[in-house]
């Protein structure tokens, strides 16, 4: 036994962290605002726009609430104020158990959905459910983990792992992603583990007492427990949310849960709907299941036709209804699927329901900060000079092609075995990127040399 | 009468029977959506499986859960996560005609380790073994199910082949219900051989 205890040492597999990828708005981490809702200048990847940032935790507060459904906000504002930067903000200060769904005003248009059932379905995406459910669970110490590679190298690998209580011991097999998981948490003999049998996750509750002497092998902070009693398998209420628009496709289709995966949903009759509306307040009123009213953020919004908005003044007032959360850049522009003008697009009676929120274009300041921001999240060094530079560029042209050439510029630097960016690296991407101003201005000079061009005068539809 | 009132519930269900594979089967849907499916055996009418479905409480469709017979489970590794070895004590029930009757398979320690008892107060049965390598709790359903009280003197157990065979004495209620129950269920017209829509589905 002792001899088998001895091969329990687990292979160090290479790191398997994800990489997190950086996009244009992974700085925000939140709206920047402190207990009272004053905004800080700079907090939370957040910067300037006072106001507009106030008035959004406002908003946030109403919706941590859950009280009032069907609430629509407008932030409105020039291209690269921070529209989206507020949504985002919102989302990440309601947390991961608040759903918060983002869409584009022109993901509505698919040919596989009325227009309309996309909508229903991004409504129902962002109201949550919390409700209690019973799963397995494993709870045990550690005896033995084994892990066998395949002697050729390649192929899955398979392992055995043995578990016990105070009361029994079992071996399991372990599946390959099972095995992953294991090395990931960096189990060992001795510690006291439950995993959740349907979904594989492994929580590690400590080191049981029986080890307590090889102290001197773990850090201080290492817990001890008490080996578990009884079975090793449990049943354990766990509460989970899970959206309107899950429980609907879960219950439109007789082969159940399957659909969940098949990824393509097609649409969902009415009925299942009203159903599974009667059957969750029949749960809230008896106590079983919460109702968590997210938020439903339409980018774009603009890009949505007459018929949309009739449809979200009429879902808003449902009191299975989100808050709902619309950008757009656009000043007095056509309604899209009628010939009338309207402020942003959108039309005067559903203007009339909204709270709207004005972004302003950034200061000098609050540009340099955001870029400055925006450097240390692309692990780019800028000396001082090239920052003014690059500020100067985002007050001519646009911050979003300034915050374009940052990384460029950084390339530009460690190919010439650079440690910093230098005004040089700048006018070097400069002058090969252009932006969007030079660019047109160069169509207008050479428009006629471009192909197609033979007939002059008529535009390019581009409405 | 509770043991009146689990009759009540199975007539009330709608059932389904056919003949197949020298087997009598019965699926019978209950009023509050559960599903039970049931096999005879048609020679010696002892029942072979007995399992229950159930929906969870979002509404999709749970996996079988086997309360009598075996619960194949050669299936392979499902979602390569985790699994019982093969090599496992496995309790399996399989009844006779006068007993509920468990058998734990793979258990090749020798009779003394273990030790069975009924919680009357928590309605089960507990295996238990002094060198602490299998444990097990399980409630008898049928006595639940008719609200009779369990009676530690109906339990014997033995043990042979690395089988443990764990008997519990029928009591007269159970026993009448299920004579009147294989009654009832021969009379149905049991369609035989061959595919039959089942109406309960």
């Amino acid at each position: 036994m002792a001899a088998q205890m001895a091969t329990t040492k687990v292979p160090e597999v290479r790191d398997i962290t994800r990489i997190e990828r950086i996009g244009a708005h992974s700085h925000i981490r939140g709206l920047g605002l402190d207990d009272a809702l004053e905004p800080r200048q700079v907090s939370q990847g957040m910067v300037g726009q006072l106001a507009s940032r106030r008035a959004a935790g406002l908003i946030l507060e109403m919706i941590k609430d859950g009280h009032i459904a069907g609430r629509a906000v407008l932030i409105a504002g020039q291209p690269g104020t921070g529209k989206t930067a507020i949504a985002m903000g919102i989302a990440q200060s309601l947390g991961p158990d608040t759903p918060f769904t983002a869409l584009a005003g022109s993901e509505i248009f698919s040919l596989e959905m009325s227009k309309t059932e996309a909508l229903s379905q991004a409504f129902r995406k962002a109201i949550g459910v919390r409700i209690k459910e019973e799963t397995e669970i494993i709870e045990g110490e550690v005896v033995e983990i084994q892990i066998d590679r395949p002697a050729t190298g390649t192929g899955a690998k398979v392992g055995k792992l043995t578990l016990k209580t105070t009361e029994m011991e079992t071996i399991y097999d372990l599946g390959s992603k099972m095995i992953e998981s294991l090395s990931k948490e960096r189990v060992q003999a001795g510690d006291v583990i439950t995993i959740d049998k349907a979904t594989g996750k492994i929580t590690k509750l400590g080191r049981s007492f029986t080890r307590a002497r090889d102290y001197d092998a773990m850090g201080a902070q290492t817990q001890f427990v008490q080996c578990p009693e009884g079975e090793l398998q449990k049943r354990k209420e766990v509460v989970h949310t899970v959206s309107l628009h899950e429980i609907d496709v879960i219950n439109s289709r007789t082969q159940g849960f399957l659909a969940l995966f098949s990824g393509d949903t097609g649409e969902i009759k009415s009925e299942v709907r009203e159903q599974i509306n009667a059957k969750v307040s029949e749960w809230r009123e008896e106590g079983k299941a919460e109702i968590i009213p997210g938020v439903l953020f339409i980018d774009e919004v603009h890009m949505l036709d007459i018929e949309c908005f009739s449809f979200l003044n009429r879902a808003l007032e449902s009191d299975l209804s989100p808050v709902l959360i619309m950008a757009t850049n656009r000043g007095i522009t056509r309604i899209r699927g009628t010939n009338y003008q309207s402020p942003h697009g959108i039309p005067i009676d559903m203007l009339d329901r909204l709270l709207i929120i004005a972004t302003s274009p950034y200061t000098e300041k609050e540009t340099r900060q955001i870029l400055k921001i925006r450097c240390e999240e692309e692990d780019v060094e800028l000396s001082e000079e090239a920052h003014t530079v690059l500020t100067r560029i985002g007050l001519e042209t646009s911050l979003r092609y300034a915050i374009q050439l940052i990384s460029t510029a950084g390339l530009v630097c460690r190919k010439r075995r650079g440690t910093e960016v230098q005004v040089e690296d700048i006018k070097r991407v400069y002058s090969l990127f252009l932006d969007e101003s030079r660019s047109s201005t160069y169509m207008k000079e050479y428009q006629d040399s471009f192909l197609f061009n033979e007939t002059q005068g008529t535009q390019m539809e581009t409405s | 009468m509770a043991v009146q009132c689990w009759s009540n519930i199975l007539k009330k269900a709608k059932k389904t029977a056919l003949v197949h594979d020298g087997k009598r089967k019965i699926h019978y849907l209950f009023e509050d959506g559960k599903e039970m499916a049931e096999e005879y055996d048609i020679k010696t009418d002892d029942l072979i499986v007995r399992k229950w479905r159930k929906k969870n409480s979002l509404g999709a469709q749970g996996q079988w859960e086997v309360e009598v017979g075996d619960s194949y489970s050669t299936a392979p590794l499902q979602d390569d996560l985790i699994k019982e070895s093969s090599s496992n004590p496995v309790l399996m029930r399989k009844d006779t005609k006068t007993c509920f009757q468990w058998r734990v398979r793979n258990l090749p320690y020798p009779k003394e380790v273990y030790d069975v008892s009924v919680e009357t107060a928590e309605r089960c049965c507990i295996i238990r073994t002094t060198n602490k390598k299998y444990y097990k709790k399980f409630s008898i359903p049928d006595l639940d199910r008719c609200q009779l009280p369990l009676e530690s003197t109906a339990l014997t157990f033995s043990h042979a082949n690395n089988t443990l065979i764990i008997s519990y004495q029928k009591p007269k209620e159970i026993l009448t219900l299920e004579q009147d129950l294989l009654r009832e269920l021969k009379k149905m017209k049991g369609t035989s051989e061959g595919d039959v829509d089942c109406k309960t589905q």
